[in-house]
C-alpha cells in the first residue's frame, strides 16, 4: 500500500502553540486549547480533516488554488472561490464542501473529488454530520499536504564521518585502500566476493576510455602490459596520471559535465535558431576539468562568474552555464504569455541550478511545495529571486587591456570616418536644398496600387515581357525585397488571355531574395504566374522579372499586384516592401527591346519616390561621381571600425536589477502573484548549513553570489555528495546513488552510504579537486578487477551494484565516432573553437536541422566539438543516445537498436572510414596478407588475432578484399564494448 | 506492493531494456530470460509489450495539420458569428493576441452544410470529409497551454510546450511494443514541405530510450540509411554481414551471461530484414489505379498528390503492424504568408483555398480505405493541430491570429462513437465554455482506447514519475462508443 499522503495532528494531550507557523513542509496543524477534547473536536481532527487533507488539498490549497478556493482554513472555506462559499456551518446541504460529494444519480461520478475516486458513503455522512454540527474548525487550525520525505531524509542531514570497515576477511590488496574495505564490506554483507583482477590489455582500454574517452594505441598498450607484468602497480599509476594530464581527459569529462549542464546550442522551442557564440562556455568546461579547477570553484564561476572574475572572461565565461538551455524568443504580443514565458525562462534556469549542483527537482516546488521532499514553495521562489535579473543574451567579455587598445584603434577611424562623412552630408545638403526648392516632377497618371496596377498599350508581338523594379515602398534607390504575388500579361480581343501563366506553358524567371532551403519554391518567382494570389515572390537584385511565352503572342496589357486578396491600395507593415517604380520592355528575340510602359508619369506612391524623381532630376553627374566616391571611402572605412579585434560577444548571459520585488506566484500562474519573497538560502537545508537571506531589493550580483557560496559551501551536504556521486557514476557507470540529479524521496537510495560520504568528504578535504579522486577511485582494486560475469554474482546483485564485477560497458556515441576515426588515422586532434556541424542549418523564419548524407574532414574532430542543436537528429550521435539536451541529461540511457546497425552498415562517414582504415593497414603492414590482419586487429582492438580468427579473416579478406574487411571490425561488438 | 517501489524496479528494468527498435522490438526475441523474469517478481500494473485492461484500439493513425487549422473555418460551426461578421467581439473589443492587435468579428469565407445522419455541420470546402462526419467524434472545446507553434505542437504531441519530453507515439511504442518485426513502430510522415515547427520534437522520444523514437519515413523520404551503399554489391553486403556475425558470435561466446551482445546480434538482423520489406511496403505500384484515383495521387497540384501518396503510405504502414503513424499535412511557420502551412494571418480565404483541397480528398479516402478494409476496427484515427485561430479579424488583414483558448480535434476509428460533437465553444468560437478539454484529456482517451490507464503509464526521470498526460487528464467517456 502506498503510504497516505496526509499527515494531520490529532489532538491528544494539548499543548500550548499559540500561533500556527505556516511552514508548509512541517504539515498539519496545531492547535490552540487545553482541556480534553470535545466530540466534535474529535470528529474534526479524527476524522474531517484527513479527509479534506486526503482528498481535496491537492488541488484546494492556498498554492495551487483551483477554482479560486482554498481549504486550508475554515476561514477559507467559508470564503469560498470563484463559485461562492464552500462551507456554511450548520448547513451541509448550503454547503459545497458537502454537496460536491455526491453524486447527482445513484452510480454517477460525483462532481468533486475531480481527481480522486469518490467518497464512501460513510465518509460522506461524516462531512454531512460536522457540517450540520456547526464545523467546528478552530481559526488556526491549517491543513498541510505533508511531503514523504522530511529534513531527516539521509541526503538533507551533514555529511558524516564514516569510519572505514576493517574488512578482515579480505586479502591484503582489497584492505590497502579505504574503497575497497568499503566496497568488501557491501559485498561480503551479501555473502559476495570481487572478480580477480583484469588482464593488462583490457585494463588499459578501460582506464584510457574512462579518463580520456578514446581507446590507447597499440603501442601504448604494448608498452603497459610490459611494465604491469614487471610492476603493475607502478605502471598503472604512470598510465593514470599520464592520462589524468593529457588535454583529453577535459574533452572526456566536460564532456560529462556538458550533459548535466544541458548544453545545447540552438535556442530551442519555435524558432530554435542555433546560437553561434556559446561554444566559449565548452571550451572553458573542457579547461576547467583539465587544469583541475576546483568543483566548488567552478560551481561559483558558473552561477556569479562575472562577479567574482569581473574582467577575467575566462572567469566571467562560467556564468553561461545559466542560459545554456532552451530559450523562447518568439515575439509574442499576447501579456499573459509573455508573463508566462518569462517565468517559464526563469524556471528553466532555476530547475538546472537546482538539479546540477544540488540533485534535487526544485522544480516540483513552483506550483506548491514539494509533495516529496520538504521543499516548500517559498525555497523555489528564493532561487527565482536569485536569478530573476539574468537574461538570455551576449556579453562581450573583455578584459580592461583589450577594451583599452579597442578603443585607441576606433577612435582615428571614427574622426576619419566622421570627416568623410561630413563632405558627404554637404554634398547631400546642396543637393537636398535644390531638391527642396525645386516641385514636382509633373505626372500625369494616377498612383500605382497594392491590390492591382494596370498598363495598357498598344498591342505589340512579344514571346519575352521585362519587368525592370527601380523602388519599393520602403526605399525608392531600389526594389530589392518587394513583393509581387501575381503578374499578368493579357492578350486584346473581346475574351482577353493571360498568357503569362505557367498553365499555359510561359515561364517566368527573376531573383529571389529569400529562398527557403527545406522548400525551395516558398517564395520563389514562380509564385507570379501560378495564378494563385497571396504567396507572393519575394524580389532579389538586380529587381527584374522575365516573362518568357511559349510562342510570340500579341498583347496590349500587363496587370500585377502586391496582394490581390487584400483590399487595400498599400503594402501592409510587416509583409515586405511593394513596388514603387518600374519600366516595362517586350521582345520577340531577346535582341531587340522596345518599352512599352513605365511608371514615371504616374502620381509618385510617397514622398521618398517623388523627391527622389526631383533628386535624379537635379543631381549632375559629377555631383553623382562624387557622392559614389564617398560612399565607398566611408564603407572602406566601417570595415577597418568592424575589423579592429574586440573581444568576443559571448552567450553568457546578461544581468539587470530586477525593477520588481520577487513574489511567490499562486499555482505558478504568473498572473497570480503571491507573497514577496527575499533572495536567501534556502528551508530545505537550514538545519545543516549557515543561512543568509538578503534584502528584497539586494542588488543582482550579489544575489547570485551569495547563492553560489551557499551551494559550494563545504557545509552543503548535497553539493559535496552529489559531485562524489557523478564521478563514481561515470567510472563504474552507475552512481551510488542510481538517479544523479535527485537525492530526494522519489530518487534512488544509495547503494553504500558510507561509501558515498566518504567520497564526498575526500573530495571536500582535496580542495574539491576531482583528479585525486580519480586516481583514488582508479587505483583500487574495485575498478581494477575483471568485468567476467558469474551467475551467482547476478543472482545476489544484477546490475553489480555493489561491484562484484567491473561493469562492462558500450562506447557512447562521442567515444564510438571518435574511435572510429582514431583507429582509421583520421582523428583531427584540434581542440577548442567553433563546431562543425553534422546537419545543414536550414533557417527561414525558423530552422530545419538536415542531417548531412556525407560529412568531409572538417568534421574529423572529436564529437564534443560537434555544435549541437536542440530538436536536431543526427546520424551516428542521436543513434547512439546522445542526449536531446533539452533538458539536463545527468546519465544516459543505453540502447540497441536496427537503425544504429542501418548507420554503422550504410553511412557514407563508417563507409570512408572503413576504406580510411583499409589504407592505413595497407600502408603500415604492406602487402602481406597475414601482417595486414595482424595490424587492422591492433588498431582496432589492440590485440593479436588468434589463429583461428587469422585463418577466417585470411579467408574472408582473399574472397572479399581488405575494405569489406575493415568495415565489418568498425561493426564489430568487440569495437564497441569495453570489459 | 507499493508503487513507488515498482517503479524504482520498473525504472530500473528500463535502463537496461537493451531490446531494442526505434522501431522493431526485439522484446518478443528475448521475452523469456530477459523481459518476463525481470517482471514478473515485481507484479506489476502493467507488462511493457501489453496493454494493462482489454483494448479497443491496437494502432493509432494522426494527422497532423500545424499552423493551427481553423477549428471556425473548418469544423466548428458558429452562425452567431456569420450573423454578427464585422462587429467587434463583444467583452474584447481591445483584444491583443499573438501577433497584436485584433479587429472585429469575421464570418468564414464560406458556408457550413451539413453532412451525414448527424447532420453535422462542416465546411462546404470539405466534401469529401463531409462523408466521414457519421464516423467522426469531435471535439470542440479543447485548449492550449501555448499561443506559439513550436511550443503548441511539440504540446499537442507530449502534453509539454518545452520539448525534451516523449511524444504520445513514443509512449505509446513504449507501452505496447511493436506488431511487426520488420518495420519501425512509430513512424513520422512529413509533409513534402518540410517539417512541422519545431521539427523533430515531434517525433521524438524525449528521455525514453531511443528504440522509442518516431522513425522519419515518407513517400518523398526514404528511411535513412536503409539502402545498401553505392559501390557495394549485394554478395559483398551479405558476406560482410555473415563475417560479422561471425566475429560477434565468437566474442559473445567469450562473454556469457551478457544479454546486450545477443540483443546486438539480434539488431543487425532486423536491420537486415528492415533492408528486405520496407521498400517493397514504400512502393505505391502494386495499389491499383483506382485507388490512387480515390486517393489524389497524380493530382495537378504537386502538394496534394504528395500528400496523396503519403495517405496511401501510411494506410500500407498500418497494414504492415506499425503501431503509430503521424501523418502530418503542411509543415512550419514561414512568418510570411500561409503557404506553407495553415497559419492564415493575412489572407486566410486564398490560404486555405490552397490547403483545404490539398487537405481534403486524400484523408476522406484514407479514412474511407481503412473502413473499406475493415481497419478501423483496430486502428484508432486521431486529427490534430496545435491550438485555433480567432473569430475576429487580425488588425489591417483578412486573416486571423492564434487562439489557444478553443479549438477542435477529432478522432475516429477503434473505439470511437461516430457522429458525435464534445464540449463546445462560445457563440463565436473564441473560447472553450462548454466541457473544455485539453491535449491531456485527448491522450488520456487514446491511452485508454489503447487499454493503458494514463496514470498508470509513467516512467521515471529527473526526481518524477513522468506521464504522457502529466499530472492531469481525464478520459472523455462521451465519445466511447
Amino acid at each position: 500500500m502506498p503510504r497516505p499522503l496526509v499527515s494531520v495532528v490529532t489532538p491528544k494531550r494539548v499543548i500550548i502553540i499559540r500561533r500556527i507557523v505556516p511552514i508548509a513542509f512541517l504539515a498539519a496543524g496545531t492547535l490552540l486549547c487545553a482541556t480534553e477534547p470535545s466530540a466534535e473536536e474529535k470528529a474534526f481532527h479524527e476524522q474531517v480533516a484527513p479527509l479534506l487533507v486526503k482528498n481535496c488539498l491537492e488541488c484546494h490549497n492556498a498554492n495551487v488554488h483551483k477554482g479560486g478556493l482554498s481549504l486550508e482554513t475554515r476561514g477559507d472555506a467559508v470564503k469560498g472561490g470563484e463559485d461562492g462559499t464552500a462551507l456554511v456551518p450548520g448547513k451541509a446541504e448550503d454547503s459545497p464542501l458537502y454537496t460536491l460529494l455526491v453524486p447527482e444519480h445513484a452510480g454517477a461520478k460525483p462532481e468533486m473529488p475531480k481527481k480522486k475516486d469518490p467518497l464512501g458513503q460513510e465518509e460522506v455522512a461524516k462531512v454531512k454530520q460536522w457540517i450540520d454540527a456547526g464545523a467546528h474548525w478552530p481559526s488556526d487550525f491549517v491543513l498541510k499536504e505533508k511531503a514523504r520525505g522530511d529534513k531527516s531524509f539521509w541526503s538533507f542531514t551533514k555529511l558524516t564521518d564514516p569510519a572505514v570497515p576493517e574488512a578482515a576477511d579480505a586479502p591484503p590488496e582489497w584492505r590497502r585502500e579505504p574503497i575497497d574495505r568499503f566496497i568488501w564490506a557491501g559485498l561480503a554483507a551479501k555473502g559476495l566476493h570481487p572478480n580477480p583482477p583484469a588482464d593488462p590489455r583490457s585494463l588499459i582500454r578501460r582506464i584510457t576510455y574512462d579518463l580520456t574517452g578514446l581507446p590507447p594505441t597499440p603501442k601504448e598498450v604494448e608498452a603497459y602490459v610490459q611494465a604491469a607484468g614487471h610492476d603493475r602497480q607502478s605502471a598503472t599509476e604512470m598510465l593514470v596520471d599520464r592520462l589524468l594530464a593529457s588535454p583529453q581527459y577535459g574533452e572526456r569529462w566536460g564532456r560529462h559535465w556538458l550533459d548535466v549542464a544541458r548544453f545545447g546550442e540552438s535556442k530551442g522551442f519555435e524558432r530554435n535558431s542555433i546560437v553561434g557564440n556559446l561554444w566559449p562556455y565548452r571550451d572553458y568546461v573542457i579547461d576547467s576539468f583539465n587544469q583541475d579547477k576546483p568543483f566548488n570553484r567552478f560551481i561559483e564561476e558558473q552561477i556569479a562568474g562575472d562577479v567574482i572574475g569581473k574582467d577575467d572572461p575566462k572567469v566571467e565565461v562560467g556564468t553561461a552555464f545559466l542560459v545554456a538551455g532552451p530559450y523562447d524568443d518568439v515575439l509574442n504580443q499576447d501579456p499573459v504569455a509573455k508573463a508566462t514565458i518569462k517565468a517559464n525562462t526563469a524556471d528553466e534556469i532555476i530547475t538546472a541550478t537546482g538539479s546540477a549542483f544540488l540533485g534535487i527537482t526544485i522544480n516540483c516546488a513552483r506550483c506548491h511545495d514539494h509533495k516529496f521532499d520538504p521543499i516548500p514553495t517559498e525555497d523555489y521562489y528564493r532561487l527565482k529571486a536569485a536569478f530573476d535579473g539574468v537574461e538570455h543574451g551576449d556579453r562581450r567579455l573583455s578584459t580592461p587591456e583589450e577594451r583599452r587598445r579597442a578603443h585607441e584603434a576606433i577612435e582615428p577611424l571614427k574622426a576619419e570616418w566622421t570627416a568623410l562623412n561630413d563632405q558627404r552630408t554637404a554634398l547631400q545638403d546642396a543637393i537636398g536644398k535644390r531638391v527642396a526648392a525645386m516641385s514636382d516632377v509633373p505626372t500625369s497618371r494616377p498612383v500605382l496600387s497594392a491590390h492591382l496596377t494596370e498598363e495598357t498599350f498598344a498591342p505589340v508581338p512579344a514571346k519575352l515581357i521585362r519587368f525592370t523594379m527601380l523602388s519599393s515602398s520602403q526605399n525608392p534607390a531600389s526594389a530589392l525585397d518587394a513583393r509581387i504575388d501575381e503578374f499578368e500579361v493579357w492578350t486584346g480581343g473581346a475574351e482577353p488571355r493571360n498568357v503569362a501563366l505557367a498553365s499555359a506553358g510561359a515561364k517566368a524567371t527573376g531573383a529571389n531574395e529569400r529562398i527557403a532551403k527545406d522548400f525551395a519554391s516558398a517564395y520563389d518567382v514562380s509564385l507570379v504566374n501560378d495564378g494563385k494570389f497571396s504567396a507572393a515572390w519575394n524580389v532579389g537584385l538586380p529587381a527584374v522579372l522575365t516573362i518568357t511565352l511559349p510562342q510570340v503572342e500579341t498583347i496590349e496589357k500587363v496587370t500585377f499586384s502586391y496582394d490581390r486578396v487584400q483590399q487595400s491600395n498599400v503594402p501592409i507593415s510587416g509583409h515586405g516592401p511593394m513596388v514603387t517604380e518600374y519600366e516595362i520592355h517586350v521582345s520577340e528575340d531577346g535582341k531587340t527591346w522596345k518599352k512599352v510602359a513605365d511608371s514615371f508619369d504616374r502620381a509618385p506612391f510617397n514622398k521618398a519616390l517623388a523627391e527622389e524623381r526631383r533628386r535624379r532630376a537635379t543631381t549632375t553627374p559629377e555631383e553623382a561621381k562624387t557622392l559614389a566616391d564617398l560612399n565607398r571611402q566611408i564603407t572602406a572605412v566601417e570595415r577597418k571600425i568592424d575589423a579592429v579585434p574586440q573581444a568576443a560577444l559571448v552567450y553568457a548571459g546578461e544581468f539587470k536589477q530586477p525593477t520588481a520585488h520577487t513574489t511567490v506566484l499562486r499555482g505558478g500562474d504568473p498572473m497570480k502573484p503571491a507573497g514577496e519573497i527575499k533572495p536567501a538560502s534556502l528551508n530545505l537545508l537550514d538545519k545543516v548549513t549557515s543561512p543568509y537571506e538578503l534584502s528584497l531589493d539586494a542588488p543582482e550580483s550579489e544575489r547570485r553570489l551569495d547563492l553560489a557560496r551557499w551551494i559550494a559551501s563545504d557545509e552543503n551536504p548535497l553539493t559535496a555528495r552529489v559531485a562524489a556521486n557523478r564521478i563514481w557514476q561515470y567510472h563504474f557507470g552507475t552512481g551510488i546513488v542510481d538517479s544523479p540529479s535527485d537525492f530526494g524521496y522519489l530518487g534512488g537510495r544509495p547503494s553504500n552510504q558510507p561509501l558515498l560520504d566518504w567520497l564526498a568528504r575526500r573530495l571536500q578535504q582535496g580542495g574539491w579537486k576531482w583528479k585525486a579522486l580519480h586516481r583514488e577511485i582508479i587505483l583500487s582494486q574495485t575498478y581494477q578487477q575483471a568485468s567476467t560475469w558469474r551467475k551467482e554474482g547476478e543472482a545476489a546483485d544484477k546490475d553489480a551494484r555493489l561491484l562484484w564485477r567491473f561493469p562492462p560497458a558500450r562506447l557512447d556515441a562521442e567515444e564510438l565516432r571518435d574511435t572510429m576515426l582514431k583507429v582509421a588515422g583520421k582523428l583531427d586532434p584540434t581542440m577548442g573553437g567553433p563546431g562543425y556541424r553534422l546537419y545543414e542549418y536550414k533557417q527561414d523564419n525558423v530552422s530545419t536541422y538536415v542531417p548531412l548524407d556525407k560529412v568531409g574532414p572538417e568534421t574529423y574532430r572529436r564529437a564534443i566539438y560537434h555544435q549541437g542543436a536542440r530538436a536536431a537528429v543526427v546520424d551516428l550521435l542521436s543513434d547512439f543516445d546522445q542526449p536531446d539536451n533539452s533538458i539536463s541529461a545527468p546519465k544516459r540511457v543505453n540502447t540497441i537498436t536496427p537503425l544504429q546497425a542501418l548507420t554503422m552498415l550504410n553511412h557514407s562517414f563508417v563507409l570512408d572510414l572503413a576504406h580510411d582504415l583499409a589504407t592505413r593497414v595497407e600502408r603500415e603492414a604492406g602487402p602481406d596478407r597475414e601482417k595486414q590482419i595482424l595490424q587492422a586487429y591492433q588498431f582496432a582492438f589492440q590485440r593479436d588475432p588468434t589463429a583461428q580468427e587469422l585463418v577466417e579473416a585470411a579467408r574472408f579478406i582473399e574472397a572479399r578484399g581488405l575494405f569489406p574487411f575493415c568495415r565489418a571490425l568498425l561493426n564489430a561488438d568487440e569495437l564497441i564494448y569495453l570489459d | 506492493m507499493n508503487p513507488e517501489v515498482l517503479s524504482l524496479a520498473r525504472r530500473a528494468f528500463l535502463t537496461r531494456i537493451t531490446s531494442g527498435f526505434a522501431g522493431v522490438a526485439l522484446t518478443q526475441l528475448l521475452a523469456d530470460d530477459f523481459l518476463a523474469g525481470q517482471l514478473a517478481a515485481a507484479e506489476p500494473a502493467w507488462t511493457p509489450g501489453k496493454p494493462q485492461f482489454a483494448p479497443k484500439a491496437k494502432q493509432v493513425l494522426q494527422i497532423f495539420c500545424p499552423g493551427a487549422a481553423s477549428h471556425i473555418d473548418l469544423w466548428d460551426y458558429k452562425p452567431e458569428l456569420e450573423k454578427r461578421d464585422g462587429q467587434p467581439l463583444p467583452g474584447e473589443e481591445n483584444l491583443v493576441s499573438f501577433q497584436g492587435k485584433n479587429g472585429p468579428l469575421m464570418k468564414s469565407p464560406w458556408p457550413f452544410m451539413q453532412a451525414g445522419q448527424s447532420g453535422k455541420h462542416i465546411s462546404s470546402m470539405l466534401p469529401y470529409m463531409a462523408e466521414h462526419v457519421d464516423d467522426i467524434a469531435f471535439i470542440h472545446s479543447m485548449t492550449s497551454r501555448t499561443n506559439t507553434h513550436g511550443p503548441g505542437c511539440v504540446f499537442m504531441n507530449t502534453c509539454f510546450t518545452r520539448e525534451g519530453f516523449p511524444t504520445a507515439g513514443a509512449w505509446v511504442s513504449y507501452a505496447l511494443g511493436s506488431l511487426n518485426q520488420n518495420l519501425p513502430t512509430f513512424i513520422a510522415m512529413q509533409d513534402v514541405r518540410g517539417e512541422p515547427p519545431n521539427g523533430k520534437a515531434n517525433w521524438g522520444n524525449g528521455f525514453l530510450p531511443a528504440q522509442f523514437q518516431g522513425v522519419s519515413m515518407a513517400a518523398q523520404q526514404p528511411l535513412r540509411n536503409l539502402a545498401r551503399p553505392e559501390g557495394i554489391s549485394a554478395e559483398e553486403d551479405e558476406a560482410t554481414r555473415a563475417f560479422l556475425h561471425q566475429m560477434n558470435s565468437e566474442h559473445a561466446e567469450q562473454h556469457p551471461g551478457e544479454s546486450e551482445l545477443r540483443a546486438r546480434v539480434a539488431a543487425y538482423e532486423m536491420a537486415a530484414r528492415m533492408q528486405l520489406t520496407a521498400p517493397g511496403v514504400a512502393d505505391l505500384k502494386s495499389e491499383t489505379a483506382h485507388t490512387h484515383a480515390a486517393y489524389g495521387t497524380g493530382d495537378r497540384n504537386p502538394l496534394k498528390a504528395a500528400y496523396a501518396r503519403n495517405c496511401l503510405l501510411a494506410r500500407r504502414f498500418l497494414e504492415q503492424g506499425v503501431r503509430y503513424v503521424s501523418l502530418y499535412c503542411a509543415s512550419r511557420a514561414s512568418g510570411v504568408d500561409g503557404l506553407l502551412n495553415w497559419d492564415a494571418h493575412r489572407t486566410l480565404k486564398a490560404d486555405y483555398e490552397r490547403h483545404l483541397p490539398i487537405f481534403d480528398q486524400p484523408t476522406a479516402a484514407l479514412l474511407g480505405d481503412l473502413k473499406q478494409r475493415g481497419m478501423l476496427n483496430d486502428v484508432l484515427v486521431i486529427w490534430t493541430t496545435e491550438f485555433g485561430r480567432m473569430p475576429t479579424k487580425q488588425a489591417v488583414t483578412l486573416g486571423r491570429d492564434h487562439n489557444p483558448d478553443g479549438f477542435t480535434c477529432w478522432m475516429a476509428g477503434a473505439g470511437v462513437k461516430g457522429g458525435t460533437s464534445y464540449g463546445a465553444t462560445d457563440e463565436f468560437g473564441r473560447r472553450s465554455v462548454e466541457k473544455v478539454s485539453s491535449a491531456y484529456d485527448f491522450y488520456a482517451t487514446v491511452l485508454h482506447l489503447l487499454g493503458l490507464n494514463h496514470e498508470k503509464l509513467t516512467y521515471y526521470n529527473n526526481g518524477a514519475n513522468r506521464r504522457l498526460t502529466d499530472v492531469h487528464g481525464q478520459v472523455l467517456r462521451e465519445i466511447l462508443a
